[in-house]
């Protein structure tokens, strides 16, 4: 490697960029963020960080334009073709209601309303093909579709990852017809059983493939002509995808950013020494819990973006509505609560200074002292007047002083993102116990005792650059392609040969450029739900059972006496991640202002300490000691 | 420390506390169940209670659970557990629902000392009687039904009795998919040990103590300052079964709803007397739809413990088939009455002048087909009722269900049935000034011979609309071109092809003229 590898990641409120150099070095900056229309954020990150574009090897960006599409319904125009009697699979959903005890929510509108559908006469059914699909039929469907003017037409029908040739003849019918219409076929996006979530993963795909495209070629040209490299992404599931590839896959950017921060943290842990972890990602509004078993953050294949399923493999985030900018308020029980509402980037708290008057979790933080400096990113100078002020008005109402109501918001933010931690990882049969924190975003550090404490932890691990942790993954990320592919059989009629075939047909022949991992989505017969089980082409169908058995067991806690069915297989080909030289450089002081800037240093602290951090604050607390670590950061341990 | 004294400040944090435990023990449970009702349809909740026996926390999945234990946990108490015991009990008139939910209680001991009760309730598959799936059509007396459990001891002092579970599972059609559940249900049993010691060890005994009082008491004044909002009021409403399974007549619930007191009222003086059939339920059930209902007035952000219930008061004959008794027959009580209680009181509330939405569906639709070595059970969502707020959701379950549908191709790889239509019922949801939403329509076909069973509702009158809006559409039953009844049992040949259209929902105001 000789060039420089940026990761750009867009959040709410700022943009963050890091630079790995060609020695390994990394930087950081952080500007603020361009809603309108983010690529301004992008741009103005890699300025401020003003290396020479030849100098760039890759631009590795973590977006939310997908997930800003679904929330806003700002998608393309599609036109579902679908199985004939099965047209209406979107409004169905699971049958569930939006809300258990809001009989008036209704579930956000299907991304296709009901007149942008065509019904296709033909029908698979698990032993094959019952109603075959006529040229004159197929093509009489094309014709209905492009007359509803569609900007990209979807085509799910019912059991088509068993027999894809019903919907490639639509395809072919609507090419005969419209040479430049794209088709997006289920049996090609999510070639899965479930007739639901494979068509919803399809429209999704469709619905965003048309914008995902426009903003990437924008966005490619304005780096373009900076003399930048070609951009690539981020994938929900945390492997990097180069811009063409990323405009076919457009469903798979709905969850690209926050898998970055996951993918950072996972490589910082190994780093450090730790293979287990959870991890912590605390922002403006919202936390983002998230699990790493291995080394490896955990993928798992589902999820719902914006009340849109989309059941593609993603790294495991579980987001809560606690961040620094959460409201605190009283309610008509007349108990102290915190959050969901937020402040946001505008008014943001009230230490901001940027118009927010009522108080929140940040405002508690700058009241008990843990925040202190005014040193901000995006030219923010604290007003601690301002916060003081705002919890105090807040305390009135509870007749508690300031710093008491300080502490109880703080309590109950944790309160509310400890169970978030314990969900993640508690239903995936983890340990935290035995697991080490790594906490970072803005926030993060200002956590991790704390949320330690909850869990039972003994160990928290505060990365470099914690407060840009999820650019750093994004640099670091590995080029990766997937692939899915049907199996629907038992494990224990799978021979060698069997296994060697599942494998190469998902993978072609293996380029030795990438390395190669396959894994096979099974469970016991009648189960609803699979487990992934990795598999190496020649492995027999019972050591795949057995590694079944075992997974089973540790999750679940028991293991039947049942045959094991594979749905699908995985494949995964990545490419080498980039590795970064995590290490101290340069020499500064070590005073009793007990600022880390990232220079060489070897201390130990007790808590209670506050250490401050680029861009975000470490909050050693009370019982706890905090050592520097080579690699920079902190590896903060509970007191014996 | 007493809750009165207890730190407001501090109660979010402990609701959190409470809440995750509760959740986790949930989460152990589905995620190591082994039948898909309890894995995939979530047919189970799990509860946290202290040691007075209130309920503290709970998770429920679907609402027919809810607040339906402390009848649980009461009847263990009046057994004397012993530390570490784990009680197993069905018996609707001992603390249970109906004979499927089997329910869990430990005497939690922490240190020698008690410290509560964990209950964990799930909807088995089979629980033996006179037909598969124990939701028998025609049953007359409880022992058709299953096999009934008191309250027993599965664990004693922390020992499994081994005894016990083989007599349990005897008694059943699929044994090791019994064994496995309730193992499963052991296991969340554990985890609400293990989630109340760590508590306890964080936070001490006493606050613990106090903060679940206080947590009671502020779920009261939650529940309590909604109830105030709609002031003292009064209104009745009728409504009725389509029969009970025996017989085609139908069985009045009368209710009327009342708000005095600070509290919501219930009596159902006036409601037919328990009947031959399995409609009847037992109070558990009665008072889970009317906790489902004042739930529907609250924020979704109160806690669910025993505050809610302290805001309720329900009088119900008994014997009467919203109480009933020993041996009435009570399967289809859980999945049907409970509906029609529910819709009830929200006429009754209506009538009272209260803007509550339009009926919904008012059914689950009990699907089931039995053929050789194979049983497929499914329930149908339909129209929910409009409401001031919009027009009513299409195509889900409403009131006391929520469970997922069968997938059409998860269906077709597991049984000899097809699915040739499943589509919205468009146009089905009663007119208003906002629309009723609409039902479904499911077409099977078979592929070799079987039995149907059907336990299905709002065959004969739709869903009623509210504030001027039209009744949604009745729902339907067919076997090839010819009518079925709502309740009924039809062998099947190959090639039958069955449809069920689900009933839409009451619309909502005068539809404007224009």
């Amino acid at each position: 490697m000789t060039g420089r590898s940026v990761g750009i990641d867009v959040g709410g409120t700022y943009t963050d960029l890091a630079s790995i150099d060609a020695e390994g070095r990394v930087e950081a900056r952080k500007v603020l963020s361009t809603p309108a229309d983010q690529s301004g954020g992008v741009v103005a990150a890699l300025d401020a960080l003003g290396a020479a574009p030849a100098s760039l090897e890759r631009v590795v960006h973590g977006t939310t334009i997908a997930t800003n599409m679904l929330l806003e319904r700002t998608g393309a125009r599609v036109i579902l073709c679908a199985t004939e009697g099965a047209v209406d699979l979107l409004d169905l959903r699971r049958q569930q209601r939006a809300a258990l005890y809001d009989l008036a929510r209704q579930h956000p509108a299907p991304l296709v309303p009901p007149d942008l559908r065509v019904s296709v006469p033909e029908r698979v059914e698990p032993q094959g093909e019952t109603r075959a699909l006529s040229p004159e039929d197929a093509d009489a469907a094309a014709k209905r579709a492009l007359a509803l003017k569609p900007e990209i037409i979807a085509v799910a029908l019912l059991h088509s990852y068993l027999d894809p040739r019903h919907e490639e003849a639509v395809e072919k019918a609507v090419h005969a017809s419209n040479k430049s219409m794209d088709v997006v076929r289920s049996s090609v996006v999510l070639p899965e059983v479930r007739e639901y979530e494979r068509t919803a993963t399809t429209v999704a795909e469709a619905y965003l493939r048309p914008g995902v495209a426009r903003y990437l070629a924008r966005l490619g040209e304005q780096l373009a002509a900076r003399g930048a490299p070609p951009l690539a992404v981020l994938t929900s599931s945390g492997g990097m995808r180069t811009g063409p590839d990323a405009a076919t896959s457009a469903a798979a950017l709905a969850l690209s950013g926050p898998a970055g921060g996951v993918v950072g943290a996972a490589y910082v842990a190994r780093l450090a020494g730790f293979s287990d972890a959870l991890t912590i990602d605390i922002g403006g509004t919202s936390a983002d819990a998230g699990l790493i078993l291995e080394g490896e953050p955990i993928i798992e294949s589902g999820g719902a973006v914006a009340g849109v399923p989309i059941a593609l493999p993603r790294v495991l985030v579980e987001t809560v509505s606690a961040g620094g900018g959460s409201l605190g308020w009283v309610d008509d029980g007349g108990a102290l609560r915190v959050g969901p509402r937020s402040a946001g980037a505008v008014p943001g708290p009230a230490a901001f200074g940027r118009g927010g008057i009522e108080a929140t979790v940040t405002d508690a933080h700058v009241v008990l002292g843990n925040v202190r400096h005014a040193r901000m990113s995006g030219g923010v100078t604290l007003d601690v007047a301002a916060a003081q002020v705002a919890v105090a008005r807040l305390g009135e109402r509870l007749g508690a002083d300031p710093e008491r109501t300080a502490r109880a918001m703080i309590a109950s933010a944790d309160a509310a993102m400890a169970r978030a931690l314990r969900r993640v990882s508690v239903e995936r049969g983890a340990d935290p116990r035995r697991s080490v924190l790594v906490a970072f975003g803005g926030g993060g550090p200002l956590h991790g005792c704390a949320l330690a404490e909850h869990l039972g932890m003994r160990t928290v691990l505060v990365p470099p650059f914690a407060g840009v942790l999820s650019a750093l993954g994004l640099a670091i990320a590995a080029e990766r392609r997937e692939s899915l592919a049907s199996v629907m059989r038992r494990l224990s009629e799978l021979d060698p040969g069997d296994t060697r075939r599942l494998a190469h047909s998902l993978s072609g022949r293996p380029d030795a450029k990438y390395t190669h991992r396959w894994w096979a989505r099974a469970r016991y017969e009648g189960q609803g739900h699979e487990l992934e089980i990795p598999f190496e082409p020649g492995d027999t169908g019972a050591e795949i059972v057995a590694r079944f058995a075992e997974m089973h067991d540790r999750r679940y806690g028991f293991t039947l006496a049942r045959e094991v069915e594979v749905i699908s297989a995985r494949h995964a080909a990545s490419g080498a991640a980039r590795s970064a030289t995590l290490a101290r450089h340069g020499q500064a002081a070590w005073g009793a202002a007990m600022e880390d800037t990232g220079a060489q240093l070897d201390v130990v602290v007790r808590g209670r300490a506050i250490i401050s951090l680029p861009d975000a604050t470490l909050l050693v607390a009370d019982g706890w000691t905090a050592r520097s670590l080579p690699i920079g950061g902190w590896l903060v341990e509970r007191d014996e | 420390m007493s809750g009165a004294e207890f730190d407001p400040l501090a109660l979010e944090v402990m609701a959190h506390a409470f809440a995750a435990i509760a959740e986790e023990m949930g989460a152990v449970l589905v995620r190591g169940a082994l039948s898909p009702n309890i894995r995939e349809r979530r047919d189970s909740s799990a509860a946290l209670f202290d040691v007075e026996g209130r309920m503290i926390a709970q998770a429920a999945h679907i609402p027919v659970h809810l607040g339906a234990m402390p009848e649980a946990v009461s009847a263990v108490r009046a057994c004397r557990p012993r530390p570490r015991d784990v009680f197993l009990l069905n018996d609707p008139y001992h603390g249970g629902s109906h004979l499927p939910d089997l329910t869990l209680v430990e005497a939690i001991a922490i240190e020698g000392r008690p410290a509560g009760f964990g209950a964990v309730r799930a909807h088995h598959a089979d629980v033996g009687g006179m037909s598969p799936g124990s939701m028998p059509q025609g049953a007359t007396e409880l022992v058709q039904e299953g096999l009934v459990l008191p309250p027993v001891r599965l664990v004693r002092e922390g020992i499994l009795d081994e005894e016990m579970l083989a007599l349990v599972v005897a008694n059943v059609r699929t044994p090791d998919e019994r064994r496995g559940d309730l193992r499963a249900q052991l296991a969340a049993c554990a985890a609400g040990v293990a989630g109340l010691r760590a508590l306890l060890a964080r936070e001490g005994a006493a606050r613990v103590a106090a903060a679940g009082e206080a947590l009671l008491d502020y779920t009261e004044r939650r529940a309590r300052a909604a109830i105030a909002q709609i002031g003292e009021r009064r209104g009745r409403a009728q409504d009725a079964l389509e029969g009970d399974g025996v017989s085609d007549d139908p069985v009045t619930i009368a209710i009327e709803a009342s708000v005095r007191d600070g509290k919501l009222h219930f009596d159902f003086t006036g409601t037919a007397p328990q009947v031959r059939g399995n409609v009847n339920c037992p109070l558990a059930v009665t008072r889970a739809a009317a906790a489902f209902v004042l739930r529907t007035l609250l924020d979704d952000d109160v806690p669910t413990n025993d505050g809610i219930a302290r805001a309720l008061v329900i009088e119900a004959p008994e014997g009467s088939a919203v109480n009933a008794r020993w041996p009435a027959a009570v399967a289809a009580g859980n999945v049907e009455m409970s509906q029609r209680i529910a819709d009830t009181m929200f006429a009754a509330l209506a009538d009272a002048g209260l803007e509550v939405p339009a009926q919904g569906q008012g059914t689950m639709n009990n699907i089931t087909f039995g053929g050789a070595g194979w049983t497929f059970y499914e329930t149908l969502g339909g129209g929910q009722g409009a409401s001031a707020r919009g027009d009513g959701p299409d195509a889900v379950h409403v009131g006391m269900s929520d469970t997922r549908n069968t997938p059409i191709e998860a269906l077709e790889w597991a049984y000899p049935l097809r699915i040739d239509e499943y589509a919205v019922r468009r146009g089905t949801g009663g007119a208003g000034h906002r629309r009723g939403g609409d039902g479904v329509l499911r077409r099977y076909r078979v592929l070799e011979p079987c039995t149907l069973t059907l336990l299905t509702e709002r065959r004969k009158h739709g869903p009623a609309g509210a504030m001027g809006g039209a009744s949604g559409a009745v729902g339907r039953n067919r076997l090839n071109d010819r009518e079925l009844p709502a309740k009924c049992r039809v062998e099947l040949k190959s090639g039958d092809v069955v449809t069920i259209e689900t009933p839409g929902g009451g619309g909502w105001g005068a539809p404007s003229s224009a």
